[in-house]
């Protein structure tokens, strides 16, 4: 079960390794562009400090582009497909999922077939749906899993010592305390997901009924929604709404750090299921530094950079790496439990996004029957 | 009239360099943001996106809200500029470096500040102890125009001010030892010199305001949006189709705001009689 | 006489006191940005922050890359002014001057760009550079910038030039001065406040471009594209690549508006 070494775990061990040494051979000295989100400043931290110089052991330099949206990275590959161009793009990896992956795929954006032939694929649970499909859309080995996020709340322990405990209690507190509560509005990123979660926890016509009632209780009648998690982060910070949300787990650590949240903020989940996906890197089928692309997304399975990235004083992301597939001493690493009140150990019950395909749907019928 | 060498050729060649520039460079942008809205990404040519522009929820709304947003910031802007612009016509340095001050601070920074400030919870909130009068995300677009007159009032104040130099001083005062009264100078002299510059600055700031999508995004409502930020959530959804439909809302917006400056050249000129 | 004088004071006191709100509303909210930039905290109900700290510039100038920002934004724009003066210069003189009988078509032209959406100009931009091979090049980057920078600089060098212009350097010809001298004695002198202002306009065009500098060059980040990410996710570090930012712009500004003092 355990087989770490030698042949291991994974179709066509023996010629793929071979292969393998011939895209390290062939990335050396390349320099791999990078498009992620650069928004956080404790990624960015991370791959600065960990990643790059890794990378650089096995002769890759690494040049991050910080977007302030994936949208804008697909956007240049789609600039890059309509200018005619098939070879030399500026992205050779995304930091990407969702409909953004979706769209590229129904594009024939990424280049394919390659995320399994990566040596550290091995430590991956293929089997496992999160990471077979990203948002229902098949992955078909067109990109690779890096991190993992649940969708958690936040609320200050001073001010909510008891915060509610599912969708029916939000709105029972929402009652008692007019003006306290909100959420982004869709098409952001995080109201969104937010969205969904109360349609996978309720169906779809009875979730927006519950909005729908939710509303008038709700931070400035419900009439002003955040636009973005940024945004109610400030309003969460300065006291105006008892209530933040996020689609990374570990954001109530990061607000922290970063002296945005009290030190009483804590993190919970609600009991109908926590909304959970998986993000990856996917590489454009015009790429021009693919070889060096792959080394990376095979240097971020590592397992010592998961655990890396899985402890709270780097960024406390939950790993994609299936303990069970790890060598002993790697998993003892990982397992380690993120002790910090600003990480939840647990994420409860986790719960499958929604198909591509439903969320601009559900964000359409949000703005018809909710924001108006 | 032309005394200068080279005549009409010589003209034409001193225009040169700079349309062609704007012709070549600027124009194959434009062509190419045509294209976009035009044809779809490995598909045939068609109105796809535009019809589905115009039947998105919540258009129609959009091109009132942008249309309202728009010349209430111009009209706000431009008098806000007069009368900047008259008030330290005769001061000195410290108060121009304070007028171009906010002409200094893009329009990010300067929404970033709005909400800083005038939120719920932001300094003004607090220094007050609360405000009487919802400013950013309100319905009306308060913010967004507030945002907008503090920019571009010091900006039309000093095309304005550039227009009126030391010539201008000395026309009005000949036209004062001639006798025209003060509203007679303001009329015929001070009046025709401003006017050029006032009106090609507001047709500029109109066509910014109505294209932009930065101070709609910070301090906008959500509802009703502004034709800019249809088109930025538009390539935030489906990113490869939504670019189709970004183009069209924005070439919308283009063509209004190049309609405006025709219309704006013509009177110019008819007034001119040049 | 004293009812005159009275009501005088009165104006002139709201007056000052209109014009001191007017300062305040100008100078307060860039200041209180150098004041968020140290701030490592600063939350609702403190109008002072709760702790200082260098946080921020930390960030910004580590994994922030702010340093590589500023000289890319600094040349860009020093090539992006002078290129669009010299465009810009004949093409002024011909329209200043009023030589043209259909100005309108020309002026149109030139303006265009002012008049389309900036977002729309960065989207188009890109295509049209990824053709022309000029995409994530140096080259790339300042010709967007002139893109937008052009209409800027001939609509500011409009005013610097008239009849009046044109007969003092006819009498310099007269007067036996060749070209270059003409330039110099009377023409520059003449136009110098126009073109300082024109200058200074079109530096900050240019210094405060964002989207079209993400658009074409990504990977050679300028200050803007450096700072919106932080905008609104870490308010700390943006306010600290915002007085970078600012600081610059501010110098240029009253250096420029000393130049013109010298002359008006």
């Amino acid at each position: 079960m355990l087989a770490a070494c030698g042949s291991g775990s994974g179709s066509g061990a023996g010629p793929s390794r071979q292969t393998w040494t011939d895209v390290r051979a062939r990335a050396k000295g390349q320099t791999v562009r990078w498009w992620l989100y650069g928004g956080d400043a404790r990624v960015n931290a991370y791959v600065r400090r960990s990643v790059k110089p890794a990378l650089a052991r096995a002769g890759v330099t690494l040049e991050t582009v910080r977007v302030t949206d994936t949208a804008d990275a697909v956007s240049r590959v789609v600039a890059q497909r309509r200018a005619g161009k098939t070879s030399g793009g500026a992205v050779d990896l995304i930091w990407i999922n969702g409909e953004n992956f979706a769209a590229g795929k129904r594009a024939g954006l990424w280049l394919r077939d390659w995320a399994r032939t990566l040596p550290n694929a091995r430590y991956v649970d293929r089997g496992d749906p999160t990471i077979a499909r990203d948002f229902q859309v098949p992955v078909d080995g067109q990109e690779s899993p890096w991190s993992r996020a649940g969708f958690v709340f936040a609320a200050d322990e001073r001010r909510v010592p008891d915060p509610p405990e599912d969708l029916d209690a939000l709105l029972a507190y929402a009652r008692a305390h007019p003006g306290r509560v909100t959420y982004p509005a869709p098409p952001d990123f995080t109201g969104s997901a937010f969205v969904r979660q109360v349609v996978r926890a309720k169906g779809e016509d009875r979730a927006f009924a519950y909005l729908r009632a939710l509303k008038p209780y709700m931070y400035r009648r419900g009439r002003v929604l955040p636009k973005s998690e940024a945004e109610l982060n400030g309003l969460f910070a300065n006291g105006q709404v008892d209530l933040a949300m996020s689609y990374d787990a570990s954001f109530v650590l990061t607000a922290v750090r970063k002296g945005q949240f009290p030190g009483t903020a804590r993190p919970f989940v609600l009991a109908g299921g926590t909304l959970t996906n998986t993000s990856f890197v996917a590489i454009p089928a015009d790429a021009a530094h693919p070889a060096a692309a792959k080394v990376l997304a095979n240097l971020l399975l590592d397992p010592r950079q998961q655990a890396i990235k899985a402890d709270p004083d780097v960024l406390g992301n939950p790993t994609v790496l299936d303990p069970s597939r790890l060598p002993a001493d790697a998993r003892a690493r990982a397992v380690r439990a993120s002790r910090s009140p600003y990480l939840l150990a647990d994420l409860g019950r986790p719960v499958q996004e929604l198909a591509a395909a439903d969320v601009p749907r559900l964000e359409a019928r949000f703005k018809r029957e909710v924001l108006r | 009239m032309t005394s200068r060498p080279g005549g009409r050729r010589g003209d034409l060649a001193r225009l040169a360099p700079a349309s062609l520039t704007v012709l070549v460079l600027f124009g194959g942008a434009l062509a190419g943001a045509v294209r976009t809205s035009l044809v779809p990404l490995g598909g045939p040519p068609g109105l796809e996106a535009w019809r589905a522009l115009v039947h998105s929820p919540g258009f129609g709304e959009a091109v009132r809200f942008t249309a309202q947003v728009t010349v209430l910031s111009t009209l706000l802007a431009a008098g806000a500029g007069l009368a900047l612009a008259a008030a330290l016509r005769r001061r000195g340095v410290v108060a121009r470096s304070l007028l171009a001050l906010p002409v200094t601070v893009p329009h990010l920074l300067a929404a970033t500040l709005a909400v800083l400030w005038l939120a719920p919870g932001g300094v003004a909130d607090r220094l007050l102890g609360g405000l009487p009068v919802d400013i950013v995300r309100d319905r009306a677009g308060l913010g967004i125009v507030l945002v907008y007159v503090y920019k571009e009032a010091p900006f039309l104040a000093l095309l304005v001010l550039a227009g009126c130099g030391p010539a201008l001083a000395e026309r009005e005062e000949a036209a004062a030892v001639l006798g025209a009264t003060p509203w007679q100078r303001l009329r015929w002299v001070t009046w025709p010199a401003v006017r050029a510059p006032l009106l090609l600055g507001s047709v500029i700031v109109a066509a910014y305001a109505a294209g932009a999508f930065e101070v709609p995004l910070l301090v906008g409502p959500n509802f009703p949006a502004t034709l800019s930020t249809f088109a930025y959530e538009a390539t935030q959804g489906d990113v490869v189709t939504g670019q189709g439909q970004a183009a069209a809302a924005l070439l919308l917006v283009s063509g209004f705001s190049v309609a405006l400056a025709a219309i704006a050249v013509r009177f110019a000129r008819d007034v001119e009689g040049a | 006489m004293p009812l005159a004088t009275a009501r005088g004071r009165t104006a002139g006191l709201l007056l000052a006191l209109a014009g001191a709100l007017l300062v305040a509303v100008v100078v307060l909210p860039p200041a209180s940005l150098v004041v968020q930039a140290f701030a490592d905290v600063w939350r609702a109900p403190a109008l002072v922050p709760q702790r200082f700290g260098t946080r921020g510039v930390q960030l910004a100038f580590g994994s922030g890359g702010a340093g590589a920002a500023l000289l890319t934004s600094l040349a860009v724009a020093t090539v992006t002014t002078g290129l669009a003066l010299v465009l810009a210069w004949p093409a002024a003189r011909v329209l200043g001057e009023r030589r043209l009988r259909h100005p309108g078509p020309v002026a149109l032209l030139l303006a265009m760009p002012l008049l389309i959406p900036p977002y729309a100009v960065g989207t188009g931009l890109t295509e049209w550079w990824l053709r022309l091979g000029l995409a994530g090049t140096a080259a790339g980057l300042v010709l967007a910038h002139l893109t937008l920078v052009l209409p800027y600089a001939v609509l500011l060098l409009l005013p610097g030039f008239g009849p009046g212009l044109r007969r003092l350097e006819e009498m310099g010809r007269a007067a036996g001065l060749s070209g270059v001298q003409r330039l110099r004695w009377v023409t520059l002198p003449v136009v110098r406040p126009t073109l300082a202002a024109a200058a200074l306009l079109c530096a900050l065009v240019s210094w405060s471009q964002y989207g079209t500098s993400l658009a074409v060059a990504p990977t050679r980040p300028t200050l803007p594209v450096l700072l919106l990410p932080f905008v609104g996710t870490d308010p700390q570090v943006a306010a600290t690549l915002s007085v970078l930012f600012l600081a610059p712009a501010l110098a240029a500004l009253v250096v420029t508006v000393r130049a013109l003092r010298v002359t008006t």
